[in-house]
């Protein structure tokens, strides 16, 4: 039993999977008595997969930031996504690029930016809070100046809708819910490359020990800086085929797309944090980023059914915060008793 | 040990009055407003002050709790939602109960202060790191306030609050009150942090929690009374917020603070690795983020745009002083 407790507590994994089956259950069990406005079952599980795309992708490219150590974090992932998706939204409506420059333009610009915020933090020395702080502030302005306020949706641009239908797949697909586009075409191929990254490369290696130990991996002959500064484009990469994505979900490249209301940053943090990511930084897994995505987009599904007209999206904001400040008390208990989480 | 040698130690002990950081900020605000008065010949009178000084107030105000959390080496990412949960309830009293002045500030300072203490509770006592438990509260809030709000905005807010608005009745001798209070509480925070040995505890925590501790300051107390302080401010300021506005009050309220108050506490020299700042900063951080705003609206240029002008001021102003660091390390 203690040992059941134990491996709990230690692996953020094994209690993300846990919390998802229960998650899941209790929406199913709902769903059999009625409780819900629309049948909460695999179909409809599937469909809300849409929304865990650009929530995985951000929170994966704050993973990256915050595994380099040092106070890593970027607040600019939101801006950046206004702004690469204005970038997309120029060369592919405006322009007539072909798609596949136009993306890769786009990733492009927003490695850029991340890499405005990696010399800052890497090479000059600034808090990441606080460069990042910056340049949110300065990206978010540019998105909105460029085009006048004015969102871009061209012909070419609102058929890039078909980007974020659901697909059957193929071979087995009769008997599986079909699957939103996105999770293909950019989801599945940005884990599987963060996870190579982090996990058979050296890049990786070094990422993990300067954010254990900054001063230790420098002595240990590692390039500091270099590495710090690629974490924050990688994570600039990542914002840039976001902005690609939210462009497509909206069929229009809106200037406040990353921004708007609450901002994609915060929820991505959020998702980073509690999929097991430790904020002081050398620790933390894809899977774990990827478990706590699936558990926030099913939790808030799920919710959306259980309560009548807006009060659901207020309800996702109470689970956001309970979830995220149970995980991170979690974490401070687990630290006393047992010396941390894997 | 004669008198004058106290007096020197004394000297040595304290910092100086007022930081390097802040006299360029004076500098730079005092270059700003003279060349916005040539730009445009409305600026420098006193229907485009006083609403500025007003505007200022708020994010100056919690500015200033702000700049002891990051003192002790916390932020609090949370007096957003805070402000939008303590002036929609305001709002609804105001409205529904009909309730005086003095009982509508009394009524958001203490929901502040709750609040305050929700987020001082969890981060003294749970020893998580405060960002991580403010992005929960946020959201907590939110839910709060917007739950609160019901399904739309809070309509017919009466002119109770008058004494802190834009308006003649928030004015004293041309002074708008919310500024004035605004400059009262930073004075005695200024004060109260720079010569009293209880303002000395929290730039120890920030300098070393663990060495402070051994030195005997109560270090989970004082980061409590720090979160807590920091909602009391809220809520006075979401008195001002409700004041500044029209008779309705909108879900936006509160959204987006979070980050303008850091913005004026980073601009204003404190550290935010802990253990150095001045509430001083804060309220010139906040003035000329306020100038800038107001600064591009009269010259004309497209508003969203004051924002890029923030982003480079936080970059100039903490760059200044990383630069100014260095130059005192290889000293």
């Amino acid at each position: 039993m203690s040992r059941a407790v134990r491996l709990l507590l230690t692996q953020r994994i094994a209690l993300l999977a846990v919390l998802l089956v229960v998650v899941v259950v209790t929406f199913f069990i709902n769903d059999m008595g009625g409780y819900l406005t629309a049948p909460y079952d695999f179909d409809y599980m599937s469909a809300s997969l849409i929304s865990a795309v650009p929530l995985a992708m951000l929170g994966l490219a704050e993973m990256l930031v915050i595994l380099s150590g040092r106070g890593g974090i970027d607040l600019s992932v939101g801006a950046i996504v206004s702004l690469a998706g204005m970038g997309f939204g120029f060369a592919y409506g405006e322009w007539g690029w072909p798609l596949w420059p136009a993306i890769l333009a786009t990733a492009g610009l927003g490695a850029l930016l991340g890499a405005v915020n990696g010399f800052l933090v890497s090479y000059i020395g600034f808090p990441a809070l606080i460069a990042t702080l910056a340049t949110f502030y300065a990206y978010k302005s540019l998105a909105i100046v460029v085009n006048d306020q004015q969102p871009i949706s061209t012909a070419p641009v609102q058929e890039l809708f078909t980007l974020s239908k659901s697909v059957e797949l193929p071979l087995f697909g009769r008997y599986v819910p079909d699957v939103p586009l996105g999770i293909f075409t950019f989801l599945l191929p940005t884990v599987v490359a963060v996870w190579l990254l982090l996990a058979r490369t050296g890049y990786g290696r070094r990422l993990y020990a300067i954010g254990t130990n900054d001063v230790a991996a420098r002595w240990a002959g590692i390039p500091v800086r270099d590495t710090r500064f690629k974490a924050y484009v990688y994570a600039g990469l990542i914002s840039g085929l976001v902005a690609v994505v939210t462009v497509g979900q909206f069929a229009s490249a809106r200037p406040d797309a990353g921004v708007s209301g609450n901002g994609m940053a915060l929820p991505a943090i959020t998702i980073a944090v509690l999929g097991g990511v430790a904020i002081t930084g050398g620790i933390g897994r894809v899977a774990g980023v990827v478990l706590a995505t699936l558990l926030i987009v099913w939790l808030n599904a799920g919710i959306l059914l259980a309560f009548v007209g807006n009060e659901g999206s207020q309800y996702q904001l109470l689970a956001l915060g309970a979830v995220l400040i149970f995980a991170a008390l979690l974490n401070g208990l687990t630290n006393r008793k047992y010396g941390g989480t894997q | 040990m004669t008198a004058v040698a106290q007096a020197r130690i004394r000297k040595r002990v304290l910092p100086s009055p007022v930081t390097g950081q802040e006299v360029v900020l004076a500098g730079v605000i005092a270059a700003l407003w003279a060349a916005l008065a040539v730009g445009t010949p409305a600026f420098l009178t006193a229907g485009s002050v006083q609403p500025l000084l007003v505007a200022t107030a708020p994010v100056a105000l919690v500015g200033v709790g702000m700049t002891i959390v990051i003192i002790t080496g916390g932020i609090d990412v949370s007096v957003g939602g805070a402000i939008m949960v303590c002036s929609v309830l305001t709002a609804k009293a105001l409205v529904g109960a009909d309730v005086g002045l003095g009982a509508a500030v009394l009524l958001s300072v203490a929901a502040g202060g709750v609040l305050g203490l929700v987020n001082g509770v969890l981060i003294a006592y749970g020893r998580v790191h405060a960002i991580i438990i403010t992005f929960g509260t946020a959201n907590l809030f939110m839910f709060l306030g917007l739950r609160i709000f019901g399904s739309g905005t809070v309509n017919g807010i009466p002119g109770t609050l008058a004494f802190f608005g834009r308006g003649p009745d928030g004015r004293t001798l041309g002074i708008p009150h919310a500024f004035l209070i605004t400059l009262l509480i930073t004075a005695a925070a200024w004060w109260w942090l720079r010569h009293t040995a209880g303002g000395r505890h929290f730039f120890a925590i920030g300098g070393d929690a663990q060495a402070a501790r051994l030195a005997g300051v109560r270090v989970q107390r004082r980061v409590l009374l720090a979160y807590v302080l920091t909602g009391l401010l809220v809520g006075l300021a979401s008195c001002f917020v409700i004041a500044q506005g029209t008779s309705t009050l909108d879900q936006s309220v509160g959204s987006g603070k979070e980050l303008a108050v850091i913005a004026a506490v980073v601009i204003g020299g404190t550290s935010i690795m802990g253990g150095r700042g001045s509430v001083l900063g804060t309220l010139l951080g906040a003035l000329l983020v306020q100038t800038v705003v107001s600064g591009v609206t009269q010259l004309g240029w497209r508003s969203q745009l004051s924002d890029l002008f923030v982003g480079i001021f936080i970059i100039v102003a903490v760059g200044a002083d990383l630069l100014r660091a260095r130059a005192r390390r290889n000293r």
